[in-house]
């Protein structure tokens, strides 16, 4: 193994860290910021899994609630990876690193190492870390093989983490994968409830199921902080067996051929319907908004999360109403997610919308137009898109509501929507002119938004979430159906904000157009 | 009439000046190279003469008419071909010729025709490819499909005859010799010196940062005659070019 090499690459993955937050305004500051940052959220992290450690000891309970904590942070971390795309980013292709004398085996490590090595990835190594610690100090635990417990839990998570996204990015290339993933999706949203209300019929099987779960990577990681000696080892063999089959998985994963779906002969087609829906913007706006509905339809990621997204919003929906002790649950939880409905689908490129054009970008200064027009249909073509989503969601609601049919709230719930659709699109637009990135637009995984883009993204999905469940708990009668006539000013307020933002982004997008040009171009 | 002017045309970064005091005068019906060496400003410039940059001071004179990057009527009569050529690569070829049709105005049947017999004529028949699959040559075939198009009265191309095949370039050159017939003006920077010999008949070099140190007619050239400049005699491009640039290659004993 060439071990100076790899050692290189790994250095260079941390330069490139360094030189981004180098060309950037104010970037050392920020750098150094967001590097406290981080070990303030660490040591606030290992904290958190100290004071598990301490519970679960002081509870006498040291064994379950170390195997519940590690197999939630197990789960999360892989839920996070590959929905939100943390830890997945690929800081060096295979390709790139063909051209350095490395064997294929090299490569492979090299790549594997570098992606280990992203931050997101320390902030659970900290929390596990922190339990191990804590069971340790509170005399419940074997201090090295604790650490060694952790080690190995890191890396199977890791490696667990980066399969599923490798058999997701291959699913998608198949023919019909996305539904097949949409149906996986749904099962795994499901399956929860369904365990738990046999769980709760049948007692005899959570033993059963106990002891099943014995064999996960969380359980043996469990087993080997608690107990030192023979069932420590034993713990510990199970993490390296699940290790050694997961690295196994992974390498004949990568080694598959990309099965892409390349189509035989495409004839010119004069008449799409991306340019049909365009036409309806006018002859000066219609090419354009067709060209943009064409880039965002073109786009898997748009398409794999629009499709998925009306299921996922559904099982969101229903845990959240199912959560709340309001009488109206479902009601005031589904306000909260049809916001969301509108703009989860195109959020990638929503923030970012010239970020995926590349060299192309300066194509869009050469048209005989204003350039400001071209910034509108991009957003026009992102709104045509989530506004679709609405009728569909409205449909489902209306199919599956347990209320008796109330005119108020369908009206409640299109109300939501289209405040979500014209204020979260309206600040895409603003993240798109000020925290822009570079991204690929062929990646199916990995997160490639800015800080900006991550906060409207995610806090707006938070937000919208989560308000209507604090209003209700501040003002009921605010989101109750006797207040709808409160909603309808709310899209008309949100429609102003997005004319006002079209009106004012435009020439800051002239003005701007050149750092845009470098930073999409990659020179920034 | 000149077809394009500039005066005065200078483009900083920040302290840095890429171009500087830039004036040049292109006659109409005219092919014109302009040279320099790399990074001496020549895409700086050709960016600041299209609307994609704003000149830091300057003016540009475009048809007759003061150009900047909002002359929306002005950038309809011209044609790009950019040096990182600006394809949007999840498109098909017909699909991105198509939506800059439309842009420069063409109806849908003009658009459809056009398209059409440009593929044809370029051989990029292959139409179950996106353009992201094509090869480069390919793509820098695409690249001048779009800048043509429309029929613009000047045609700026940077460097485009590098990565097409021999055939590829033959058919370029006879297009834009046509071009030229008809008093349309083309404006190429290339680093291919004998082409650039033979097409043009007015070339202008630049050197770092973006300063004109010779314009002039090079008609002589392609007669096997020869331009003089500072005294001196040229019978070719490539020694003028680097007479006037300076260039030197350093020799690496170890190379």
């Amino acid at each position: 193994m060439n071990t100076t090499l790899i050692g290189q690459l790994v250095g260079l993955r941390y330069k490139l860290l360094w030189a981004k937050t180098r060309s950037r305004n104010g970037r050392i500051a920020l750098f150094l910021a967001g590097y406290l940052l981080l070990v303030l959220v660490i040591g606030l992290l290992t904290t958190g899994g100290f004071a598990a450690a301490m519970l679960a000891v002081r509870t006498g309970k040291a064994e379950p609630v170390a195997q519940g904590a590690l197999t939630a942070l197990f789960l999360e971390a892989v839920l996070a990876a590959n929905i939100l795309g943390f830890g997945m980013g690929a800081v060096f292709a295979d390709t790139e690193l063909r051209r350095y004398p490395l064997t294929a085996a090299d490569r492979r490590i090299a790549r594997h190492l570098t992606g280990i090595l992203d931050p997101f990835w320390f902030l659970f190594f900290a929390l596990e870390l922190g339990l191990a610690v804590g069971l340790y100090v509170m005399g419940a635990g074997s201090f090295w093989f604790g650490l060694a417990a952790v080690l190995l839990l890191f890396a199977a998570n890791y490696l667990l983490a980066r399969v599923v996204g490798l058999f997701i990015d291959q699913l998608i290339e198949r023919k019909g994968g996305a539904p097949i993933l949409m149906g996986l999706i749904m099962t795994l949203a499901i399956l929860p409830s369904v365990v738990a209300s046999q769980l709760r019929k049948d007692p005899a099987m959570v033993a059963a199921v106990v002891q099943r779960l014995q064999y996960t990577p969380p359980f043996g990681a469990a087993a080997a902080m608690i107990h030192p000696g023979l069932p420590g080892v034993h713990g510990l063999a199970i993490v390296i067996t699940w290790i050694l089959g997961l690295a196994a998985l992974l390498v004949w994963l990568e080694k598959r051929p990309p099965l892409r779906q390349v189509a035989e002969s495409v004839k010119i087609d004069w008449d799409s319907p991306f340019d049909r829906v365009g036409a309806l913007f006018g002859p000066r706006m219609g090419p354009l908004v067709g060209h943009w509905l064409r880039f965002y339809g073109r786009n898997s990621r748009t398409r794999t999360l629009s499709l998925i997204s009306l299921p996922l919003l559904a099982f969101l929906t229903f845990q959240l109403g199912r959560q709340s002790k309001a009488p109206h649950g479902l009601f005031i939880a589904a306000l909260g997610t049809f916001p969301m409905v509108t703009f989860l689908g195109t959020s990638r490129i929503s923030v970012n919308q010239f970020g995926y054009v590349g060299g192309a970008f300066r194509r869009y200064f050469l048209l005989p137009i204003h350039p400001s027009a071209t910034l509108r249909a991009a957003s026009y073509a992102a709104v045509t898109i989530g506004a679709s989503m609405l009728p569909v969601a409205l449909l489902a609601w209306l199919l599956f509501s347990p209320y008796p049919f109330d005119a108020r709230m369908p009206l409640m719930l299109l109300c939501a929507g289209f405040t979500g659709l014209f204020v979260l699109h309206g600040l895409g637009i603003w993240v798109t002119l000020f925290n822009p990135r570079k991204g690929n637009y062929n990646s199916h995984f990995g997160n490639d938004l800015s800080l900006g883009g991550n906060i409207v993204l995610i806090g707006g999905m938070l937000l919208s979430m989560f308000v209507p469940q604090w209003l209700y708990r501040a003002r009921p009668a605010l989101v109750s159906p006797e207040s709808w006539w409160m909603f309808l000013p709310l899209p008309v307020l949100a429609l102003a904000f997005y004319l006002a933002t079209l009106q004012f982004a435009g020439p800051v997008f002239v003005t701007r157009r050149e750092k845009l040009l470098a930073i999409v171009e990659g020179r920034n | 009439m000149d077809a394009i002017r500039t005066t005065n045309l200078t483009k900083n970064y920040g302290q840095k000046s890429a171009v500087e005091n830039l004036s040049l005068a292109v006659p109409a019906g005219t092919m014109f190279g302009f040279l320099g060496p790399n990074g001496s400003g020549k895409s700086t410039t050709i960016g600041c003469m299209t609307g994609l940059l704003d000149p830091t001071s300057g003016e540009i004179e475009l048809l007759g008419q003061r150009f900047t990057a909002d002359s929306a009527a002005i950038k309809r009569r011209i044609g790009v071909m950019p040096e990182t050529l600006g394809l949007f690569e999840p498109l098909y070829a017909h699909e991105f010729l198509a939506f800059v049709a439309r842009m420069f105005g063409l109806d849908e049947a003009t658009t459809r025709r056009r398209v059409t017999e440009l593929l044809e004529a370029l051989e990029l028949t292959d139409t179950s490819k996106t353009l992201s699959e094509y090869s480069t040559g390919m793509r820098k075939r695409v690249a001048f499909a779009a800048a043509v198009i429309h029929s613009p009265e000047v045609l700026f191309l940077d460097e485009p005859f590098e990565s097409i095949d021999p055939a590829g370039v033959s058919l370029m050159k006879q297009w834009l010799r046509r071009f030229t017939a008809q008093g349309r003006t083309v404006f190429i920077t290339s680093h291919v010196l004998e082409t650039v010999e033979r097409v043009c008949q007015h070339v202008a070099i630049i050197t770092r940062p973006g300063k004109l140190v010779w314009q002039g007619d090079i008609t002589a050239l392609a007669n096997d005659g020869a331009v003089v400049c500072n005294g001196q005699e040229f019978r070719a491009l490539e020694p003028l070019f680097l007479h006037l640039t300076g260039e030197r290659y350093t020799d690496l004993a170890w190379l």
